[in-house]
Protein backbone atom coordinates (compact mmCIF):
# COMPACT_ATOMS: atom_id res chain seq x y z
CA UNK A 1 0.00 0.00 0.00
CA UNK A 2 1.20 3.47 -0.86
CA UNK A 3 1.37 6.38 1.53
CA UNK A 4 -1.43 8.82 0.76
CA UNK A 5 -0.77 11.43 3.45
CA UNK A 6 2.43 11.97 5.39
CA UNK A 7 4.05 14.50 7.64
CA UNK A 8 7.74 14.90 8.31
CA UNK A 9 8.91 16.49 11.56
CA UNK A 10 5.92 18.83 11.57
CA UNK A 11 6.05 21.59 14.19
CA UNK A 12 3.83 24.51 15.12
CA UNK A 13 3.95 26.83 18.09
CA UNK A 14 1.52 29.56 19.15
CA UNK A 15 3.54 32.06 21.17
CA UNK A 16 5.16 30.01 23.91
CA UNK A 17 2.86 27.01 23.46
CA UNK A 18 4.16 24.13 21.38
CA UNK A 19 1.01 22.72 19.80
CA UNK A 20 2.65 20.28 17.40
CA UNK A 21 6.13 19.04 18.06
CA UNK A 22 8.11 17.05 15.51
CA UNK A 23 5.20 14.92 14.31
CA UNK A 24 5.98 12.34 11.66
CA UNK A 25 3.03 10.34 10.39
CA UNK A 26 2.41 7.98 7.50
CA UNK A 27 -1.16 7.30 6.49
CA UNK A 28 -1.49 4.47 3.98
CA UNK A 29 -4.03 4.54 1.19
CA UNK A 30 -7.16 2.70 2.33
CA UNK A 31 -6.30 2.97 6.02
CA UNK A 32 -8.72 3.88 8.80
CA UNK A 33 -6.58 5.56 11.43
CA UNK A 34 -7.66 6.98 14.76
CA UNK A 35 -5.76 9.72 16.50
CA UNK A 36 -6.37 9.95 20.21
CA UNK A 37 -4.89 11.96 23.04
CA UNK A 38 -5.92 14.03 26.05
CA UNK A 39 -7.26 17.57 25.68
CA UNK A 40 -4.58 19.92 24.40
CA UNK A 41 -2.54 17.08 22.91
CA UNK A 42 -2.48 18.90 19.56
CA UNK A 43 -4.94 16.77 17.61
CA UNK A 44 -6.97 19.59 16.12
CA UNK A 45 -3.84 21.63 15.39
CA UNK A 46 -2.44 18.64 13.53
CA UNK A 47 -5.59 18.53 11.39
CA UNK A 48 -5.36 22.28 10.78
CA UNK A 49 -1.78 21.80 9.57
CA UNK A 50 -2.75 18.85 7.38
CA UNK A 51 -5.52 20.73 5.60
CA UNK A 52 -3.78 24.10 5.40
CA UNK A 53 -5.72 26.25 7.88
CA UNK A 54 -2.39 26.83 9.63
CA UNK A 55 1.10 26.88 8.17
CA UNK A 56 3.69 24.88 10.13
CA UNK A 57 6.80 26.57 11.54
CA UNK A 58 8.86 23.68 10.21
CA UNK A 59 8.43 20.25 8.65
CA UNK A 60 6.46 19.09 5.63
CA UNK A 61 3.06 17.78 4.65
CA UNK A 62 2.96 15.39 1.71
CA UNK A 63 -0.34 14.52 0.04
CA UNK A 64 -0.40 11.81 -2.63
CA UNK A 65 3.36 12.16 -3.08
CA UNK A 66 3.11 15.91 -3.58
CA UNK A 67 4.66 18.43 -1.23
CA UNK A 68 1.71 20.60 -0.12
CA UNK A 69 3.14 22.39 2.93
CA UNK A 70 2.79 25.81 1.29
CA UNK A 71 -0.40 25.12 -0.67
CA UNK A 72 -3.56 26.94 0.43
CA UNK A 73 -6.36 24.79 1.85
CA UNK A 74 -8.60 24.82 -1.23
CA UNK A 75 -5.84 23.37 -3.41
CA UNK A 76 -5.32 20.49 -0.99
CA UNK A 77 -9.06 19.86 -1.13
CA UNK A 78 -8.86 19.76 -4.92
CA UNK A 79 -6.13 17.13 -4.56
CA UNK A 80 -8.59 14.93 -2.69
CA UNK A 81 -8.59 15.98 0.95
CA UNK A 82 -11.80 16.43 2.94
CA UNK A 83 -12.28 17.60 6.52
CA UNK A 84 -15.02 18.00 9.11
CA UNK A 85 -14.52 20.22 12.13
CA UNK A 86 -14.64 19.50 15.85
CA UNK A 87 -17.55 21.90 16.29
CA UNK A 88 -20.17 21.39 13.64
CA UNK A 89 -19.68 23.75 10.74
CA UNK A 90 -22.41 22.89 8.31
CA UNK A 91 -24.01 26.14 7.09
CA UNK A 92 -26.70 26.49 9.74
CA UNK A 93 -28.51 29.35 8.01
CA UNK A 94 -28.69 27.65 4.63
CA UNK A 95 -31.01 24.82 3.63
CA UNK A 96 -29.96 21.17 3.62
CA UNK A 97 -30.18 21.27 -0.17
CA UNK A 98 -27.83 24.27 -0.36
CA UNK A 99 -25.43 22.65 2.09
CA UNK A 100 -25.18 19.60 -0.14
CA UNK A 101 -25.03 21.55 -3.41
CA UNK A 102 -22.19 23.86 -2.48
CA UNK A 103 -19.40 21.23 -2.56
CA UNK A 104 -17.85 20.82 -6.02
CA UNK A 105 -18.92 17.39 -7.30
CA UNK A 106 -16.13 15.20 -8.70
CA UNK A 107 -15.73 15.29 -12.49
CA UNK A 108 -17.69 12.70 -14.46
CA UNK A 109 -15.34 9.80 -15.10
CA UNK A 110 -15.29 6.24 -13.72
CA UNK A 111 -13.57 7.34 -10.56
CA UNK A 112 -16.28 9.94 -9.97
CA UNK A 113 -18.91 7.23 -10.20
CA UNK A 114 -17.40 5.36 -7.27
CA UNK A 115 -17.14 8.57 -5.26
CA UNK A 116 -20.77 9.39 -5.96
CA UNK A 117 -21.81 5.93 -4.80
CA UNK A 118 -20.11 6.55 -1.46
CA UNK A 119 -21.92 9.85 -1.16
CA UNK A 120 -25.28 8.33 -2.07
CA UNK A 121 -24.71 5.56 0.46
CA UNK A 122 -23.95 8.08 3.21
CA UNK A 123 -27.05 10.14 2.39
CA UNK A 124 -29.26 7.08 2.54
CA UNK A 125 -27.81 5.62 5.72
CA UNK A 126 -27.81 8.94 7.51
CA UNK A 127 -31.39 9.61 6.35
CA UNK A 128 -30.63 12.96 4.70
CA UNK A 129 -32.82 14.32 1.93
CA UNK A 130 -30.61 16.24 -0.53
CA UNK A 131 -33.62 18.24 -1.76
CA UNK A 132 -34.80 19.33 1.67
CA UNK A 133 -35.49 23.04 2.07
CA UNK A 134 -35.19 22.86 5.89
CA UNK A 135 -32.51 25.11 7.34
CA UNK A 136 -29.59 23.01 8.53
CA UNK A 137 -29.70 24.77 11.92
CA UNK A 138 -33.16 23.31 12.50
CA UNK A 139 -32.00 19.71 12.10
CA UNK A 140 -31.60 17.49 15.17
CA UNK A 141 -28.02 17.20 16.39
CA UNK A 142 -27.30 13.77 14.89
CA UNK A 143 -28.50 14.79 11.43
CA UNK A 144 -26.47 17.99 11.62
CA UNK A 145 -23.29 16.06 12.45
CA UNK A 146 -23.95 13.70 9.58
CA UNK A 147 -24.82 16.53 7.23
CA UNK A 148 -21.31 17.91 7.55
CA UNK A 149 -19.83 14.48 6.77
CA UNK A 150 -22.18 14.14 3.78
CA UNK A 151 -21.20 17.62 2.54
CA UNK A 152 -17.56 16.68 2.51
CA UNK A 153 -18.32 13.37 0.80
CA UNK A 154 -20.26 15.26 -1.88
CA UNK A 155 -16.93 16.73 -2.95
CA UNK A 156 -15.59 13.23 -3.57
CA UNK A 157 -12.49 13.15 -1.35
CA UNK A 158 -9.95 10.31 -1.39
CA UNK A 159 -8.95 10.96 2.19
CA UNK A 160 -11.34 12.12 4.87
CA UNK A 161 -10.23 13.79 8.10
CA UNK A 162 -12.91 13.75 10.82
CA UNK A 163 -12.44 15.74 14.01
CA UNK A 164 -14.60 14.11 16.71
CA UNK A 165 -17.47 13.04 14.45
CA UNK A 166 -19.43 11.48 17.31
CA UNK A 167 -19.33 14.46 19.70
CA UNK A 168 -22.75 14.73 21.33
CA UNK A 169 -24.16 11.61 19.65
CA UNK A 170 -26.02 8.86 21.52
CA UNK A 171 -24.47 5.36 21.69
CA UNK A 172 -26.86 4.19 18.98
CA UNK A 173 -25.97 7.13 16.72
CA UNK A 174 -22.29 6.59 17.43
CA UNK A 175 -22.59 2.97 16.31
CA UNK A 176 -24.34 4.06 13.14
CA UNK A 177 -21.54 6.55 12.42
CA UNK A 178 -18.97 3.80 12.97
CA UNK A 179 -20.87 1.51 10.60
CA UNK A 180 -20.89 4.15 7.85
CA UNK A 181 -17.21 4.91 8.28
CA UNK A 182 -16.31 1.23 8.10
CA UNK A 183 -18.36 0.83 4.95
CA UNK A 184 -16.81 3.91 3.31
CA UNK A 185 -13.38 2.66 4.26
CA UNK A 186 -14.12 -0.76 2.77
CA UNK A 187 -15.18 1.07 -0.42
CA UNK A 188 -11.69 2.54 -0.66
CA UNK A 189 -11.86 5.82 1.27
CA UNK A 190 -8.90 6.58 3.50
CA UNK A 191 -10.13 7.95 6.84
CA UNK A 192 -8.34 9.63 9.71
CA UNK A 193 -10.46 10.24 12.81
CA UNK A 194 -9.68 12.24 15.91
CA UNK A 195 -11.79 10.76 18.67
CA UNK A 196 -12.22 10.64 22.43
CA UNK A 197 -14.68 7.79 22.62
CA UNK A 198 -12.56 4.67 23.12
CA UNK A 199 -15.42 2.29 22.37
CA UNK A 200 -15.86 4.03 19.02
CA UNK A 201 -12.14 3.83 18.36
CA UNK A 202 -12.21 0.14 19.21
CA UNK A 203 -15.06 -0.35 16.76
CA UNK A 204 -13.51 1.35 13.74
CA UNK A 205 -9.74 1.55 13.88
CA UNK A 206 -7.07 -0.94 13.08
CA UNK A 207 -4.27 1.44 13.88
CA UNK A 208 -4.20 4.13 16.53
CA UNK A 209 -1.81 7.04 17.02
CA UNK A 210 -1.59 8.63 20.46
CA UNK A 211 -0.61 12.29 20.64
CA UNK A 212 0.60 13.81 23.89
CA UNK A 213 1.89 17.36 24.35
CA UNK A 214 2.11 17.79 20.60
CA UNK A 215 4.22 14.67 20.03
CA UNK A 216 3.50 11.20 18.71
CA UNK A 217 3.53 9.29 21.97
CA UNK A 218 2.64 5.81 20.80
CA UNK A 219 1.36 4.03 17.71
CA UNK A 220 -0.12 0.58 17.31
CA UNK A 221 -3.27 -1.50 17.27
CA UNK A 222 -6.04 -0.60 19.67
CA UNK A 223 -5.14 -3.57 21.89
CA UNK A 224 -1.49 -2.57 22.01
CA UNK A 225 -2.47 0.99 22.85
CA UNK A 226 -4.92 0.14 25.60
CA UNK A 227 -2.36 -2.26 27.09
CA UNK A 228 0.37 0.40 26.98
CA UNK A 229 1.07 1.47 30.59
CA UNK A 230 2.22 5.01 29.82
CA UNK A 231 -0.78 5.62 27.54
CA UNK A 232 -3.13 4.41 30.26
CA UNK A 233 -1.50 6.85 32.62
CA UNK A 234 -1.66 9.98 30.44
CA UNK A 235 -4.83 9.31 28.59
CA UNK A 236 -7.06 6.79 30.22
CA UNK A 237 -6.25 8.13 33.68
CA UNK A 238 -5.35 4.67 35.00
CA UNK A 239 -2.02 3.27 35.95
CA UNK B 1 -35.69 30.52 -20.79
CA UNK B 2 -36.55 27.99 -18.10
CA UNK B 3 -33.15 28.51 -16.48
CA UNK B 4 -33.61 32.27 -16.50
CA UNK B 5 -36.98 31.92 -14.83
CA UNK B 6 -35.61 29.48 -12.25
CA UNK B 7 -32.83 31.95 -11.38
CA UNK B 8 -35.18 34.94 -11.27
CA UNK B 9 -37.64 33.25 -8.94
CA UNK B 10 -35.01 31.65 -6.69
CA UNK B 11 -35.46 31.63 -2.92
CA UNK B 12 -32.61 34.07 -2.21
CA UNK B 13 -34.75 37.20 -2.46
CA UNK B 14 -38.21 38.15 -1.27
CA UNK B 15 -40.96 37.32 -3.75
CA UNK B 16 -41.46 33.97 -5.45
CA UNK B 17 -45.23 33.90 -5.63
CA UNK B 18 -47.35 34.73 -8.64
CA UNK B 19 -48.74 37.70 -6.66
CA UNK B 20 -45.26 39.12 -6.33
CA UNK B 21 -44.60 38.93 -10.06
CA UNK B 22 -47.99 40.41 -10.91
CA UNK B 23 -47.28 43.31 -8.55
CA UNK B 24 -43.76 43.66 -9.92
CA UNK B 25 -45.01 43.72 -13.53
CA UNK B 26 -47.69 46.26 -12.54
CA UNK B 27 -45.07 48.48 -10.89
CA UNK B 28 -42.77 48.36 -13.90
CA UNK B 29 -45.72 48.99 -16.22
CA UNK B 30 -46.68 51.97 -14.11
CA UNK B 31 -43.13 53.34 -14.14
CA UNK B 32 -43.12 53.13 -17.94
CA UNK B 33 -46.48 54.86 -18.13
CA UNK B 34 -45.77 57.47 -15.43
CA UNK B 35 -43.94 60.09 -17.57
CA UNK B 36 -47.14 60.59 -19.59
CA UNK B 37 -48.83 62.13 -16.57
CA UNK B 38 -45.94 64.08 -15.04
CA UNK B 39 -43.79 66.97 -16.19
CA UNK B 40 -40.34 66.54 -17.67
CA UNK B 41 -38.86 68.05 -14.51
CA UNK B 42 -40.63 65.53 -12.30
CA UNK B 43 -39.51 62.66 -14.52
CA UNK B 44 -35.97 63.94 -14.13
CA UNK B 45 -36.31 63.86 -10.32
CA UNK B 46 -37.61 60.31 -10.41
CA UNK B 47 -34.74 59.33 -12.70
CA UNK B 48 -32.43 60.65 -9.98
CA UNK B 49 -34.02 58.48 -7.27
CA UNK B 50 -33.82 55.47 -9.57
CA UNK B 51 -30.25 55.97 -10.70
CA UNK B 52 -28.89 55.35 -7.20
CA UNK B 53 -30.33 51.84 -7.15
CA UNK B 54 -27.46 50.00 -8.95
CA UNK B 55 -24.98 51.41 -6.41
CA UNK B 56 -27.14 50.10 -3.59
CA UNK B 57 -27.66 46.73 -5.30
CA UNK B 58 -23.90 46.32 -5.58
CA UNK B 59 -23.47 47.00 -1.89
CA UNK B 60 -26.34 44.63 -1.16
CA UNK B 61 -24.56 41.84 -3.06
CA UNK B 62 -21.27 42.58 -1.39
CA UNK B 63 -22.47 43.14 2.15
CA UNK B 64 -25.72 41.21 2.41
CA UNK B 65 -24.92 38.21 0.25
CA UNK B 66 -21.11 38.01 0.39
CA UNK B 67 -20.63 39.35 3.92
CA UNK B 68 -18.09 42.06 3.01
CA UNK B 69 -19.09 45.57 4.12
CA UNK B 70 -17.63 48.27 1.91
CA UNK B 71 -17.86 51.84 3.13
CA UNK B 72 -16.31 53.15 -0.05
CA UNK B 73 -18.61 52.15 -2.89
CA UNK B 74 -18.94 55.82 -3.86
CA UNK B 75 -15.27 55.77 -4.91
CA UNK B 76 -16.33 53.69 -7.92
CA UNK B 77 -19.34 55.93 -8.47
CA UNK B 78 -16.87 58.81 -8.70
CA UNK B 79 -14.31 56.99 -10.82
CA UNK B 80 -16.93 56.09 -13.42
CA UNK B 81 -18.31 59.64 -13.39
CA UNK B 82 -14.94 61.31 -13.78
CA UNK B 83 -13.64 58.88 -16.39
CA UNK B 84 -16.85 59.28 -18.39
CA UNK B 85 -16.49 63.07 -18.11
CA UNK B 86 -12.90 62.94 -19.36
CA UNK B 87 -13.45 60.51 -22.23
CA UNK B 88 -16.83 61.78 -23.45
CA UNK B 89 -15.72 65.39 -22.87
CA UNK B 90 -12.71 64.90 -25.09
CA UNK B 91 -14.83 63.25 -27.79
CA UNK B 92 -17.35 66.08 -27.87
CA UNK B 93 -19.02 66.11 -31.28
CA UNK B 94 -18.51 62.38 -31.82
CA UNK B 95 -21.98 60.73 -31.63
CA UNK B 96 -20.47 57.59 -30.08
CA UNK B 97 -18.27 59.44 -27.58
CA UNK B 98 -20.69 58.99 -24.65
CA UNK B 99 -20.97 55.25 -25.28
CA UNK B 100 -17.19 54.89 -25.41
CA UNK B 101 -16.95 57.07 -22.28
CA UNK B 102 -19.45 54.82 -20.48
CA UNK B 103 -17.52 51.67 -21.34
CA UNK B 104 -14.28 53.36 -20.27
CA UNK B 105 -15.86 54.44 -16.98
CA UNK B 106 -17.03 50.95 -16.11
CA UNK B 107 -13.75 49.42 -17.21
CA UNK B 108 -11.85 51.86 -14.98
CA UNK B 109 -14.05 50.80 -12.03
CA UNK B 110 -13.36 47.15 -12.69
CA UNK B 111 -9.61 47.64 -12.98
CA UNK B 112 -9.28 49.83 -9.87
CA UNK B 113 -11.53 47.51 -7.84
CA UNK B 114 -9.57 44.47 -9.01
CA UNK B 115 -6.26 46.06 -7.96
CA UNK B 116 -7.52 47.35 -4.63
CA UNK B 117 -9.48 44.17 -3.91
CA UNK B 118 -6.50 42.01 -4.77
CA UNK B 119 -4.52 43.49 -1.89
CA UNK B 120 -7.46 43.24 0.51
CA UNK B 121 -8.60 39.71 -0.28
CA UNK B 122 -5.37 37.99 -1.27
CA UNK B 123 -3.72 39.32 1.89
CA UNK B 124 -6.62 37.56 3.70
CA UNK B 125 -7.37 40.73 5.62
CA UNK B 126 -9.96 40.08 8.30
CA UNK B 127 -13.34 41.16 7.03
CA UNK B 128 -14.06 43.67 9.80
CA UNK B 129 -11.14 45.73 8.45
CA UNK B 130 -12.66 45.98 4.94
CA UNK B 131 -15.01 48.89 5.79
CA UNK B 132 -12.08 50.93 7.12
CA UNK B 133 -9.84 50.22 4.13
CA UNK B 134 -12.58 51.00 1.61
CA UNK B 135 -13.53 54.21 3.43
CA UNK B 136 -9.92 55.36 3.53
CA UNK B 137 -9.68 54.70 -0.19
CA UNK B 138 -12.65 56.89 -1.04
CA UNK B 139 -11.48 59.67 1.31
CA UNK B 140 -8.07 59.62 -0.35
CA UNK B 141 -9.78 59.89 -3.70
CA UNK B 142 -11.78 62.87 -2.45
CA UNK B 143 -8.64 64.58 -1.17
CA UNK B 144 -6.86 63.96 -4.44
CA UNK B 145 -9.71 65.25 -6.58
CA UNK B 146 -10.14 68.23 -4.27
CA UNK B 147 -6.66 69.56 -5.05
CA UNK B 148 -7.08 69.38 -8.82
CA UNK B 149 -8.25 72.99 -9.11
CA UNK B 150 -5.17 74.23 -11.00
CA UNK B 151 -5.05 74.59 -14.75
CA UNK B 152 -2.40 71.87 -14.93
CA UNK B 153 -5.06 69.32 -13.84
CA UNK B 154 -6.46 69.00 -17.28
CA UNK B 155 -6.88 65.87 -19.36
CA UNK B 156 -7.07 66.87 -23.00
CA UNK B 157 -9.78 69.55 -23.08
CA UNK B 158 -11.36 68.60 -19.77
CA UNK B 159 -10.59 70.34 -16.47
CA UNK B 160 -10.85 68.21 -13.32
CA UNK B 161 -11.79 71.39 -11.48
CA UNK B 162 -10.90 70.71 -7.82
CA UNK B 163 -13.77 71.23 -5.39
CA UNK B 164 -15.71 73.14 -8.03
CA UNK B 165 -15.95 69.84 -9.83
CA UNK B 166 -16.10 68.87 -13.45
CA UNK B 167 -18.81 70.66 -15.40
CA UNK B 168 -20.29 70.43 -18.86
CA UNK B 169 -20.20 66.64 -18.94
CA UNK B 170 -22.05 65.49 -22.08
CA UNK B 171 -25.42 63.72 -21.85
CA UNK B 172 -25.65 60.11 -22.92
CA UNK B 173 -26.26 59.49 -26.57
CA UNK B 174 -26.27 56.62 -29.02
CA UNK B 175 -25.56 57.94 -32.49
CA UNK B 176 -28.11 60.67 -33.11
CA UNK B 177 -30.33 59.69 -30.22
CA UNK B 178 -29.61 61.97 -27.24
CA UNK B 179 -31.01 60.89 -23.88
CA UNK B 180 -32.34 64.02 -22.30
CA UNK B 181 -35.65 64.72 -20.56
CA UNK B 182 -38.21 61.93 -20.98
CA UNK B 183 -35.88 59.66 -23.01
CA UNK B 184 -33.33 59.89 -20.19
CA UNK B 185 -35.97 58.68 -17.73
CA UNK B 186 -36.67 55.60 -19.88
CA UNK B 187 -32.97 54.97 -20.34
CA UNK B 188 -32.43 55.02 -16.55
CA UNK B 189 -35.46 52.81 -15.97
CA UNK B 190 -34.24 50.18 -18.42
CA UNK B 191 -30.67 50.19 -17.08
CA UNK B 192 -31.83 49.93 -13.45
CA UNK B 193 -34.29 47.16 -14.30
CA UNK B 194 -31.57 45.19 -16.10
CA UNK B 195 -29.22 45.64 -13.12
CA UNK B 196 -31.90 44.44 -10.71
CA UNK B 197 -32.84 41.38 -12.74
CA UNK B 198 -29.18 40.43 -13.32
CA UNK B 199 -28.44 40.71 -9.60
CA UNK B 200 -31.46 38.61 -8.80
CA UNK B 201 -30.32 35.90 -11.20
CA UNK B 202 -26.80 36.13 -9.85
CA UNK B 203 -27.75 35.45 -6.22
CA UNK B 204 -29.64 32.30 -7.20
CA UNK B 205 -26.83 31.07 -9.44
CA UNK B 206 -24.09 28.79 -8.25
CA UNK B 207 -21.74 31.77 -7.81
CA UNK B 208 -24.29 33.49 -5.61
CA UNK B 209 -24.77 30.37 -3.52
CA UNK B 210 -21.03 30.03 -2.99
CA UNK B 211 -20.81 33.68 -1.91
CA UNK B 212 -23.50 33.05 0.68
CA UNK B 213 -21.58 30.01 1.87
CA UNK B 214 -18.46 32.18 2.23
CA UNK B 215 -20.49 34.73 4.20
CA UNK B 216 -21.69 31.94 6.51
CA UNK B 217 -18.28 30.33 7.04
CA UNK B 218 -15.24 31.22 4.93
CA UNK B 219 -13.00 28.46 6.29
CA UNK B 220 -15.62 25.75 5.79
CA UNK B 221 -16.12 26.96 2.22
CA UNK B 222 -12.42 26.98 1.44
CA UNK B 223 -12.32 23.41 2.76
CA UNK B 224 -14.91 22.44 0.19
CA UNK B 225 -12.41 23.41 -2.50
CA UNK B 226 -13.22 27.05 -3.23
CA UNK B 227 -10.65 29.79 -3.63
CA UNK B 228 -12.59 32.21 -1.46
CA UNK B 229 -10.17 35.06 -2.18
CA UNK B 230 -11.02 34.93 -5.89
CA UNK B 231 -14.75 34.67 -5.15
CA UNK B 232 -14.73 37.67 -2.83
CA UNK B 233 -12.64 39.65 -5.28
CA UNK B 234 -15.12 38.86 -8.07
CA UNK B 235 -18.02 40.04 -5.90
CA UNK B 236 -16.09 43.20 -5.07
CA UNK B 237 -15.48 43.96 -8.74
CA UNK B 238 -19.15 43.33 -9.63
CA UNK B 239 -20.24 45.68 -6.83
CA UNK B 240 -17.77 48.32 -8.04
CA UNK B 241 -19.08 48.10 -11.60
CA UNK B 242 -22.66 48.48 -10.33
CA UNK B 243 -21.57 51.57 -8.35
CA UNK B 244 -19.98 52.75 -11.60
CA UNK B 245 -23.31 52.35 -13.42
CA UNK B 246 -24.87 54.74 -10.91
CA UNK B 247 -21.94 57.12 -11.29
CA UNK B 248 -22.39 57.17 -15.06
CA UNK B 249 -26.13 57.76 -14.83
CA UNK B 250 -25.50 60.51 -12.28
CA UNK B 251 -23.14 62.53 -14.48
CA UNK B 252 -25.33 61.93 -17.52
CA UNK B 253 -28.26 63.24 -15.46
CA UNK B 254 -26.68 66.34 -13.90
CA UNK B 255 -23.77 66.96 -16.33
CA UNK B 256 -21.39 67.66 -13.44
CA UNK B 257 -19.60 65.90 -10.61
CA UNK B 258 -17.66 67.20 -7.60
CA UNK B 259 -15.29 65.50 -5.16
CA UNK B 260 -17.97 65.64 -2.43
CA UNK B 261 -19.66 62.80 -4.36
CA UNK B 262 -16.88 60.51 -3.08
CA UNK B 263 -16.68 62.13 0.36
CA UNK B 264 -17.63 60.89 3.80
CA UNK B 265 -21.29 61.92 3.72
CA UNK B 266 -21.97 60.33 0.34
CA UNK B 267 -20.02 57.22 1.41
CA UNK B 268 -22.35 56.72 4.37
CA UNK B 269 -25.59 57.04 2.41
CA UNK B 270 -25.51 53.73 0.47
CA UNK B 271 -24.80 51.87 3.72
CA UNK B 272 -27.91 53.49 5.20
CA UNK B 273 -30.10 52.70 2.18
CA UNK B 274 -29.04 49.06 2.31
CA UNK B 275 -29.32 48.71 6.10
CA UNK B 276 -32.76 50.34 6.23
CA UNK B 277 -34.23 48.10 3.53
CA UNK B 278 -32.51 44.92 4.68
CA UNK B 279 -29.14 43.94 3.34
CA UNK B 280 -29.98 40.40 2.31
CA UNK B 281 -32.78 41.26 -0.09
CA UNK B 282 -32.26 42.98 -3.42
CA UNK B 283 -35.88 44.07 -3.80
CA UNK B 284 -35.90 45.52 -0.27
CA UNK B 285 -32.74 47.49 -1.01
CA UNK B 286 -34.09 48.77 -4.32
CA UNK B 287 -37.27 50.01 -2.64
CA UNK B 288 -35.52 51.62 0.34
CA UNK B 289 -32.98 53.33 -1.94
CA UNK B 290 -35.76 54.86 -4.00
CA UNK B 291 -37.77 55.98 -0.98
CA UNK B 292 -34.83 57.40 0.99
CA UNK B 293 -33.58 59.34 -2.02
CA UNK B 294 -37.06 60.67 -2.57
CA UNK B 295 -37.28 61.60 1.13
CA UNK B 296 -33.97 63.45 1.35
CA UNK B 297 -34.43 65.14 -2.01
CA UNK B 298 -37.98 66.27 -1.23
CA UNK B 299 -36.99 67.54 2.21
CA UNK B 300 -33.98 69.47 0.98
CA UNK B 301 -35.75 70.91 -2.07
CA UNK B 302 -38.60 72.16 0.14
CA UNK B 303 -36.04 74.15 2.11
CA UNK B 304 -35.86 71.75 5.05
CA UNK B 305 -32.34 71.61 6.49
CA UNK B 306 -32.84 68.38 8.39
CA UNK B 307 -33.08 65.82 5.57
CA UNK B 308 -29.84 64.08 6.45
CA UNK B 309 -30.51 64.31 10.18
CA UNK B 310 -33.78 62.49 9.60
CA UNK B 311 -32.05 59.82 7.51
CA UNK B 312 -29.41 59.41 10.23
CA UNK B 313 -32.09 59.09 12.89
CA UNK B 314 -33.84 56.52 10.72
CA UNK B 315 -30.65 54.46 10.68
CA UNK B 316 -30.56 54.48 14.49
CA UNK B 317 -34.19 53.38 14.68
CA UNK B 318 -33.55 50.58 12.21
CA UNK B 319 -30.48 49.37 14.08
CA UNK B 320 -32.41 49.27 17.35
CA UNK B 321 -35.76 47.88 16.24
CA UNK B 322 -35.24 46.28 12.83
CA UNK B 323 -31.68 44.92 12.77
CA UNK B 324 -32.51 42.91 9.65
CA UNK B 325 -33.93 45.98 7.88
CA UNK B 326 -37.48 47.31 7.80
CA UNK B 327 -38.59 45.84 4.48
CA UNK B 328 -36.99 42.44 5.13
CA UNK B 329 -38.66 42.28 8.55
CA UNK B 330 -42.05 43.14 7.09
CA UNK B 331 -41.71 41.15 3.89
CA UNK B 332 -39.86 38.03 4.98
CA UNK B 333 -39.53 37.65 8.74
CA UNK B 334 -43.13 38.45 9.71
CA UNK B 335 -44.80 36.15 7.17
CA UNK B 336 -42.37 33.37 8.00
CA UNK B 337 -42.25 33.52 11.78
CA UNK B 338 -45.13 35.67 13.01
CA UNK B 339 -44.85 39.05 14.67
CA UNK B 340 -44.48 37.72 18.21
CA UNK B 341 -41.29 35.83 17.40
CA UNK B 342 -39.86 38.81 15.55
CA UNK B 343 -40.83 41.30 18.28
CA UNK B 344 -39.38 39.15 21.07
CA UNK B 345 -36.11 38.77 19.17
CA UNK B 346 -35.73 42.50 18.73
Amino acid sequence: MATILATQALAKRFGGVVATDNVTLDIMSGELRCIIGPNGAGKSTLFALLCGIHRPDSGNVILKGQEVTRLPAFERVRLGLGLTFQTNRAYHHLSVRQNLEIPIPPAGDDRAKGLQERYAYALETFGLDPRSGIRAGELPHDKLQWLEIAMVLAGGPDILLLDEPTAGLSPEETRKTARVLRHLNAAGLTIVVVEHDISFVREVARKVTVLHQGRVFAEGTIDQITAHDEVRKIYLGRA
Amino acid sequence: MKTIWRLLSGPEDIGQSAYFWVAFAALIGFLFYYPRIISEFESSSIAFYLLNIPLALGLCLLWGYAGVLSFGQVAYFGIAGYVYGIVAGNMMGNPWGPLIGSVAGLLACAVVAALFGYFVFYARVQMWIAPILTLVFTLLLETFLGQTAGYQWRVGNVQLGGYNGMTGIPAFQLGDLVFFGYPFYYYVLVVVLLCFLSCRMFVSSRHGQVLMAIREDPVRTELLGYDIRARQLAAFVIAAVLAGVSGLLYVQWGNYITPTQVGLLQAALPVIWVAVGGRDSLIAVAISTYLLNWLTYSLSSSGNQYGLVIVGALLLVVMMFFPRGIIVTLGRELPRRGWRAVASEN
